[in-house]
């Protein structure tokens, strides 16, 4: 119920701004008369498919003995394929442009589907092994089947999931990257930032051939967070190290905010800049090394970099 | 809120209505513009990045300039540590001030500046506030809290009267009700002020009298009251004591286990998602609706708690699949009915943000369901035992 809006419709249908035939409708909204229950219910079934897989990952954890392998795997598998084949026959022809989701639950089941067949294919690998010592295999696997699940039912939320999935194989983890990539080794910090590379790559090659280019801000976004935490990771190093990678994150974190600015993309303009600052910040700390002088380099810069910010919003236009 | 202000912000509330209606195709651009041209914005508002950026740098410009000012006058050196708490108090007093010029005389509102500022001043001013009154109660270290939490609650109420932050409207019912829990017959008072309040909650929150602003801050303050309410009547939380504990726990007592009062606890706590969804659908109100759901949710896995009924596995995977069929029901009834809605109920996704929800559920995928990462540095050795039972979103282990 909005009343100042509800107001206004009469008097912009009889002044002629708004059509006459759609003022009805929004004065029922604004009055509270007509309520969508669109968004809730979907949120509904995103967490009637989170309930249910991890019903399905306790089903598995204490019926292992009880139930046996066998039929746990089966039994994963056809709820799977009963809600992928829903899936396939409500699903539109193919489009490499955005499609409209042909029901509610469309997206839902998808997802619920693909989860589902993750789970298999790992409890499979688990227990019959089929992979061996390739076992990590199964993540690039399900990486892969879930990118065409996504390209083909034009899923972003799968597509974002096949994403996190490849990196995992990777060793890196999207889930938790915040806390484990902070604390990341070499090895997962560099494979951290190849991941990113590699997702920054995808989302410009797809925008750049117009194919499913409205996944280009879920792989972009991803790609940076990635390199920038991977990157930042490193400040937390002792010595020499640290100041190397403070210098290398404001490298990357001021390009990524140039670029960002020019194109005006603005989530990736706010990563940069906060990346710069951090890169720049570390780097001047760890020379300076003093308590007085480290407030006095953070109240100057803020200050400088409000003015700065005030500049760059003027001509970035930014929508509200 | 001056007239100003007020007339900004119900202005602000049409346009915003307005791009609603673009983004789901019911006008035009030339009609929203139109729009734009009859209702005005005389302020400086931001997007929503920029106005992050904003209020973070200025979190810490503002914060980094008054520490580097401490150390500076050696104000840190003054034993007590009243002196701290003075220039925190000045501070405080200053950036309210700050605030209020950006907002009024300045015409600032979304631009991020401000409600940092607002956010600062509040700090500031209750840690100079609750270091005297600490130091004043020291002997009395509840009753120094209580009064602690009163003067949050209306220095909170006065930020949302004067700016129209609804956050600080909630902060202030949440101080509140901390503060009511001190007191003799807290749980008393977290059920009677929100059954006593919430007709008048409910009606501030929909007056046409109040700018949006202050409408959204009453709706706040009813959300909190009846999350409130709840709580109080929750046998997890007589149980437990739960109200008890914040209010200092030196009452804390565990009650009679199945007496009058338990039973009156079991029976309120199916009871208020009942009257809450009830209302909400009578009425056709989000916010009764969301928290009668979020009740309903909590009362059900109160009643998991107490009663086992199944395994966990037939519970989650059962109500999951429940939930996704009443869902699809819902939905189908709906769409059934003339112009398909039925009590002003429909699926049709109106005027709601979507793509704003579709990037909330990119992120919860991507944070909740992405699998777990394999360990880089235990291979290449092979134990036989497979990976973690993960991949396309499962992450949990064998």
């Amino acid at each position: 119920m909005n009343p100042d809006v509800a107001k206004a419709i009469p008097e912009l249908a009889a002044s002629g701004v708004l059509p006459a035939e759609k003022a009805p409708l929004f004065l029922r909204v604004a009055r509270g008369e007509l309520l969508s229950v669109h968004g809730e219910l979907r949120a509904l079934l995103y967490a009637g498919v989170l309930l249910i897989t991890g019903g399905v990952g306790l089903l598995v954890k204490e019926n292992l003995d009880r139930i046996g392998p066998v039929t746990i795997a089966m039994g994963i598998g056809l709820t799977a394929a009963a809600a992928l084949v829903w899936v396939i026959a409500k699903a539109p022809p193919f489009s490499w442009r955005p499609v409209p989701s042909p029901h509610l639950a469309f997206d839902y089941l998808l997802l619920l589907g693909v989860l589902l067949v993750g789970a298999d294919l790992a409890y499979v690998e688990w227990k019959f092994t089929p992979l061996g010592a390739h076992w990590p295999w199964h993540l690039l696997i399900m990486a892969l089947l879930t990118g065409v699940a996504a390209f083909r039912f034009d899923s972003r939320v799968v597509f974002s999931l096949s994403l996190s999935t490849f990196a995992a194989w990777r060793g890196v983890s999207v889930a938790v990257f915040s806390v484990s990539l902070l604390h990341a080794k070499n090895t997962v910090r560099l494979s951290a930032i190849v991941c990113g590379v590699l997702f920054a790559i995808l989302g410009f090659i797809l925008a750049r051939m117009d194919r499913k280019a409205h996944f280009e801000p879920v792989a972009v976004n991803l790609g940076w967070l990635l390199v920038l935490t991977g990157i930042g990771s490193g400040i937390g190093e002792s010595g020499e190290n640290a100041l190397r990678w403070g210098a290398a994150l404001l490298l990357v974190g001021a390009g990524l905010a140039a670029g960002a600015f020019l194109a005006r993309r603005f989530p990736l303009f706010a990563y940069g800049v906060l990346a710069g600052y951090v890169g720049l910040s570390r780097v001047v700390i760890g020379m300076v090394d003093l308590e007085i002088l480290g407030c006095f380099w953070f109240s100057v810069t803020s200050l400088l970099l409000v003015l700065g910010l005030l500049f760059a919003q003027r001509r970035m236009r930014e929508p509200i | 809120m001056t007239p100003d202000c007020e007339r900004a912000d119900r202005y602000a509330a049409v346009r915003a209505a307005g791009r609603s209606w673009l983004h789901a195709g019911a006008i035009d651009e030339a009609t929203l513009k139109t729009i734009e041209a009859a209702v005005p914005d005389d302020r400086v508002r931001l997007g929503p990045v920029f106005r992050l950026l904003f209020f973070i740098f200025t979190i810490i410009a503002v914060t980094s300039v008054l520490v580097f000012l401490v150390m500076v006058l050696q104000i840190e050196n003054s034993g007590s540590g009243g002196l701290v708490a003075l220039f925190t108090f000045v501070a405080g007093a200053g950036l309210a001030v700050a605030t209020d010029i950006q907002i009024v005389r300045m015409r600032r509102s979304q631009g991020g500046i401000e409600a940092a500022t607002s956010l600062l001043a509040i700090s500031y001013l209750m840690g100079s506030l609750a270091w005297c009154i600490l130091q004043y109660f020291h002997a009395l270290e509840v009753h120094g809290l209580v009064v602690l939490c009163f003067v949050g609650a209306a220095l909170a109420a006065a930020a949302a009267w004067r700016w129209g932050y609804w956050l600080y409207a909630g902060t202030a019912a949440v101080a509140l009700l901390g503060a009511l829990a001190g007191l003799p017959h807290g749980r008393l008072s977290w059920i009677v002020l929100p059954l006593v309040a919430a007709p008048f909650l409910l009606r501030l929150s929909e007056s046409p009298r109040l700018p949006p602003s202050h409408r959204s801050s009453f709706t706040a303050v009813l959300a909190v009251a009846l999350v409130g309410l709840y709580v109080a009547v929750h046998l997890g939380s007589w149980d437990w004591q739960w109200i008890e504990k914040i209010g200092g726990g030196a009452r804390v007592m565990r009650p009679a286990h199945r007496d009058a009062l338990w039973w009156l606890s079991v029976a309120a706590t199916a009871l208020v998602p009942l009257v809450l969804l009830g209302l909400g659908i009578r009425g056709r109100r989000y916010l009764l609706l969301i928290l009668g759901a979020g009740t309903a949710v909590a009362s059900l896995v109160t009643l998991r708690w107490y009663v086992h009924l199944a395994p966990l596995w037939i519970v989650l995977t059962a109500s999951g699949a429940l939930l996704v069929g009443l869902v699809l029901g819902l939905r189908r009834w709906l769409d059934a009915g003339p112009g398909k809605e039925r009590g002003g109920f429909t699926v049709e996704p109106l005027f709601q943000d979507l793509a704003r929800q579709r990037i909330l559920e990119m992120g919860a995928a991507v944070v909740t369901l992405s699998p777990e990462a394999r360990n880089l540095h235990e291979e290449p050795k092979f134990e036989g035992g497979g990976g973690q039972f993960g991949g396309g979103g499962s992450s949990a282990d064998f």
